[in-house]
């Protein structure tokens, strides 16, 4: 359609690209100083329950646990991106996975270290302080059994095409890669509307060059926590644009779920019931028929 | 058996049949002069794999426009359809333009078409305003892959469930989310009289039971049932006959979100391959 903004992806583009990181400097300071602010506030968030994990329970939530738990066993090696303070990397560990979480905040990578510490995981848990879109040259030739990303990762992502060659690169033939995600159409609905009020505000179809930018306020873990000053930015992606990304990177779709809850309160609104945040549906009850979130599986065909 | 969602639904589509005949929206006159009745998402993405003997399986076809379509271009291709009016019409409009020898038609509702059709073909096609009329897509992905050679190709351009979800007094500025992504196998009961093709019509059967299915609810059975993805893609403007309000007709013939030309998800297509 010669349509740039209907996502059709995929060009097939597998080699290490080159050139600088994609995310413009102002928009990386920004959420980098974010992020560290968040790392420090997320120790302590009734969001994370960082006392909990301590203590043996897990932070992946049941959806993560029944679809990828089956894939990961004593020794499996597994590479979780973007991992923020590593609770769910070491909830993986503990299952028996080798791992290696990878996020570029310094504040969370040590904090996940001194964690993994007090956990008694380091001898299964490496933490390695890096950009996305730099992963390559701290990962090396390093290739894993299962490949992981949850829960507003790729928002923080500007090019998917990018990030799914760096999932693919290490990735060993015949590996898995999975994803929970923020549906991108709950993305585009307004988070500050009134209770129990859904409307379009951000653009479904992704604009690379047009962030959203957004002043911050508390955090998704600790609403009440102090972010003056902070400011995010963050891309929009659509279905096609994710799919396209993936398949052009070599995977093959395996599963793809969508649900009608979140790990999160993406409303001030919702109704918690665990580690899950439902719509309501005002009457008391939940909602179901909207998607906020989704699942996908991915294989790497064997060699 | 066919029971009482598909009965209404067999009502108003027999009934509506001779309405889009008749009407601008379908411009059958246009097509017996030669016009092209795919839109061009499927003449971009899918037009490239159908050629001269190339054998197609057109689902849910109402009176086979598309599927003469494809005829023209080379295709040898079955139509099915579960209004007999369609197939009548369809049937009528094949022999008339000397189409008959490569277009054959078939009645029967969706989930019973392997009691009536048997083979394997390259291509199976759906389109446009299908899924909406199905209750069970782990049923249709199934017959979906019955249908395809091994290797063949799976083309799907349809409305995105994304465009059925907005409130009927929605407006572009503030489009509310009023009818629901995922219906868990429970139809919606709508009561209208009109017409999408022919908003002045007054047809008799109005009632009508619809499901919209999400995206993983339409790729993830296909997926399950031996297809590969090559591709989804999404647009944002649609074919002229979704007949929302905050819509705009386009130069291009094609329907976008009032002054948000590009924010909002109205079309995909989708192309799966079988293995093996």
């Amino acid at each position: 359609m010669g349509d740039a903004s209907a996502g059709a992806t995929g060009t097939g583009r597998n080699e290490a690209p080159a050139g600088s990181d994609p995310i413009p400097a102002k928009a990386h300071a920004a959420n980098l100083e974010l992020w560290n602010a968040w790392s420090r506030i997320h120790e302590h968030a009734p969001g994370y329950n960082t006392a909990g994990f301590l203590s043996g329970e897990t932070s992946l939530t049941p959806v993560e646990l029944e679809e990828l738990g089956s894939y990961v066993h004593e020794g499996t090696t597994l590479l979780h991106l973007q991992c923020h303070f590593g609770l769910d990397t070491m909830s993986w560990a503990r299952l028996g996975a080798d791992v290696v979480g990878l996020d570029f905040s310094g504040e969370a990578v040590a904090l996940a270290r001194r964690l993994a510490g007090e956990a008694g995981l380091s001898a299964r848990s490496e933490f390695i302080c890096s950009d996305l879109y730099d992963a390559d040259s701290h990962l090396g030739v390093r290739r894993f059994d299962v490949v992981f990303v949850n829960w507003g990762a790729i928002e923080w992502l500007p090019d998917l095409e990018r990030w799914a060659g760096i999932v693919a690169r290490h990735l060993k033939p015949g590996g898995t890669f999975y994803m929970a995600e923020i549906h991108p159409f709950a993305q585009t609905l307004d988070d500050d509307a009134p209770e129990g009020e859904l409307r379009v505000r951000y653009r479904y179809f992704p604009a690379p060059d047009e962030p959203d930018v957004d002043a911050i306020n508390g955090s998704y873990a600790d609403p009440d926590a102090d972010t003056t000053g902070l400011v995010s930015y963050c891309w929009a992606h659509s279905f096609a644009e994710i799919l396209g990304a993936l398949t052009g990177a070599g995977l093959h779709l395996e599963q793809f779920h969508e649900f009608p809850f979140a790990p999160a309160p993406l409303w001030s609104w919702t109704i918690q019931e665990g580690k899950i945040f439902w719509l309501p549906d005002g009457s008391g009850g939940r909602r179901r028929d909207q998607p906020l979130t989704y699942t996908l599986r991915a294989s790497k065909p064997a060699a | 058996m066919l029971d009482d969602y598909l009965k209404a639904n067999l009502a108003s589509w027999d009934e509506v049949t001779s309405v889009h005949v008749a009407s601008d929206l379908y411009d059958v006159d246009g097509f017996r002069a030669g016009r092209n009745s795919l839109s061009s998402l499927e003449q971009t993405e899918l037009s490239p794999l159908v050629g001269e003997g190339t054998s197609m399986l057109h689902l849910q076809c109402h009176f086979g426009l598309d599927t003469l379509s494809w005829v023209r271009q080379g295709a040898t291709a079955t139509g099915m359809d579960f209004s007999g009016e369609a197939i009548a019409q369809a049937r009528s409009l094949a022999e008339e333009l000397g189409l008959s020898q490569r277009a054959t038609f078939v009645q029967s509702d969706l989930y019973h078409l392997p009691d009536v059709l048997e083979g394997e073909f390259d291509v199976v096609f759906t389109s446009w305003g299908a899924l909406i009329w199905l209750g069970d897509l782990e049923r249709w992905a199934q017959i979906v892959a019955r249908f395809l050679k091994p290797g063949g190709t799976f083309y799907v351009a349809e409305f995105h469930p994304n465009a059925f979800l907005f409130a009927d007094d929605s407006t572009p500025e503030s489009l509310r989310i009023g009818y629901p992504y995922f219906q868990y196998g429970v139809p919606q009961r709508f009561d209208e009289p009109g017409d999408y093709a022919d908003p002045d019509a007054r047809t008799q059967n109005t009632v009508t039971f619809e499901w919209n299915h999400g995206l993983g609810e339409i790729i993830d059975p296909l997926l399950r049932n031996g297809l590969r993805l090559d591709f989804l893609h999404e647009f944002p403007y649609t074919i002229p006959g979704l007949p929302f309000p905050f819509l705009e007709l386009c130069e291009d013939g094609l329907k976008r979100v009032k002054g948000r030309h590009d924010d909002v998800a109205l079309s995909f297509s989708l192309r799966m391959t079988k293995e093996g």
